[in-house]
């Protein structure tokens, strides 16, 4: 049943995120950013941390949400702009860079059993390593291709943000 | 397994009905009250004293003819006053009628769920249902419409924040965010006596929340030819209406369960002093609309930011010393 649950949302919340992206119109990516964060929210009471659901929606889905949209509708970008930007270079560069990526991120997957510290967080473990320690052996060790890939989806849209600004001429 | 399913959807069903019902003569109250606070009679030819009034508005609405813009954006169009009914009908989920009674030997709590983060999501939820009007003010391509919209987030983001500062000093003295822990926490004494200044801040803010007269700048009929809804019509119309009567009820219901002690009164506690006291918050809110004139947009503006917010952090530093201090 939770499975099911956890499916359904985390799909919609998968598919909603792609809808940010790819939506034509400013306040509808806004909009499907608030869907993503509600369904965001869900999964969270499903993992029975319903303070978190309930902060994930007031200040997300709430408050930093009702300030873009507002943002949105002040600068009046209803129309949809057309880019139009001479793409044959970046295309060539984006596509070398993607396989450099690529081949990177099979060299971070050998990494995986470099972790130091085996088996489940327990209070000793804590106590002999320190949280920090713990922490990081998640971070780089067992969650190391998911860490990768989460910075480069950010540096892509630190990128992406900078080259959208920079066309408004 | 099943009993409790049965229950759960019998409970659900007779709360809706009893909101829906509550919605819909909450419009009657509102047009007999102003209508005689003005030495009119308001609505008397549709049934005993205009008593049918509300089913034959809802008649009418369902069959008016749709219109769209043309150059509305015609999901959004169709989704806001989804949103803002659907968002304010969630929250009825949340209210605290009664306490248990016992019916054919079974023990029947008179509210849906008691969550234990209750306050936040009634914070959260108004804030999605806010997303309706606004919504529906921007997408149907109407200038009037949007100006109404963008007000309407403006004064979202300004006056919950007052709204939860005041809900925070009733936490504290309660010690609960649950609602039904916080009705509990009033026996003897209401929250209205321990918390005046959070009180007045709520329904301050509150009013401005669910956009009532002196702060209805989303809509201000004078100055936006009645702002985000301007362009609906039917049962869309009737749908926003309906969501902002249901609000009313909302909002009446929570001043009951915040302040004036739920179903806690003199003599037998029960249901029948909630529905009282919500029925004195109803009418309080249709007798402020007829005694107060609309406030200048500006002037809601400073006076959310500049007396609000300060007031409301004040008061909770004085509770939390107050509390301190005599060690509660």
């Amino acid at each position: 049943m939770e499975l099911v649950f956890l499916l359904i949302c985390g799909g919609l919340a998968v598919i909603s995120s792609l809808l940010v992206i790819f939506a034509r119109s400013t306040l509808h990516s806004a909009l499907w950013m608030v869907f993503s964060f509600f369904m965001v929210a869900v999964i969270y009471v499903l993992l029975h941390a319903q303070f978190l659901a309930m902060l994930q929606i007031i200040i997300y889905a709430g408050a930093i949400m009702m300030f873009i949209i507002f943002a949105v509708m002040m600068l009046n970008l209803r129309q949809e702009r057309d880019a139009k930007v001479n793409t044959r270079i970046s295309k060539v560069v984006g596509v070398g860079a993607l396989i450099v990526l690529f081949l990177e991120l099979m060299l971070v997957s050998l990494g995986q059993n470099l972790n130091a510290i085996q088996g489940p967080i327990t209070d000793t473990l804590v106590a002999t390593y320190g949280r920090v320690a713990v922490i990081s052996n998640f971070l780089f060790a067992d969650y190391l291709l998911p860490f990768e890939v989460v910075s480069i989806l950010l540096t892509a849209g630190v990128i992406g943000a900078v080259v959208l600004a920079k066309r408004v001429k | 397994m099943l009993e409790f399913m049965t229950i759960l959807i019998i409970k659900t069903l007779v709360a809706f009905i009893v909101a829906i019902l509550i919605v819909a003569y909450s419009t009657w109250i509102e047009r007999k009250v102003l209508g005689h606070v003005q030495l009119r009679h308001g609505p008397l030819r549709v049934g005993f004293h205009g008593l049918l009034q509300p089913i034959a508005d809802g008649v009418k609405g369902f069959f008016k003819e749709e219109l769209i813009p043309d150059n509305a954006d015609k999901p959004l169009f169709v989704l806001a006053p989804i949103i803002s009914m659907g968002a304010a009908v969630t929250l009825v989920v949340l209210i605290p009628f009664g306490d248990k009674v016992t019916i054919m030997g079974r023990e029947i709590t008179l509210y849906l769920t008691d969550l234990d983060v209750g306050v936040l999501l009634i914070l959260g939820i108004s804030t999605i249902g806010s997303y309706g009007g606004i919504l529906g003010g921007w997408s149907s391509g109407n200038k009037y419409g949007v100006i109404g919209g963008m007000r309407g987030a403006a004064q979202m983001i300004s006056y919950e924040l007052s709204l939860a500062l005041a809900l925070i000093a009733v936490v504290m003295v309660s010690g609960s965010l649950s609602l039904v822990d916080i009705v509990n926490s009033q026996t003897g004494l209401w929250n209205i006596v321990k918390q005046p200044v959070a009180f007045v801040l709520f329904i301050i803010c509150g009013l401005a929340e669910i956009n009532r007269t002196p702060f209805d700048m989303p809509e201000a009929e004078a100055e936006l030819a009645c702002g985000f809804n301007v362009e609906y019509s039917s049962m869309k119309f009737a749908l926003f209406f309906m969501a902002e009567y249901c609000h009313m009820f909302v909002f009446a219901a929570l001043v009951t369960t915040f302040f004036l002690g739920g179903w806690h009164g003199p003599i037998i506690d029960g249901p029948h002093w909630f529905f009282l006291k919500t029925f004195f918050m109803i009418f309080f809110c249709v007798w402020e609309r007829s005694t107060f004139p609309r406030l200048r947009y500006d002037q809601v503006m400073s006076f959310g930011w500049k007396i609000l917010l300060p007031i409301g952090l004040l008061n909770i530093l004085l509770t939390g010393l107050w509390m301190l201090i005599f060690n509660i």
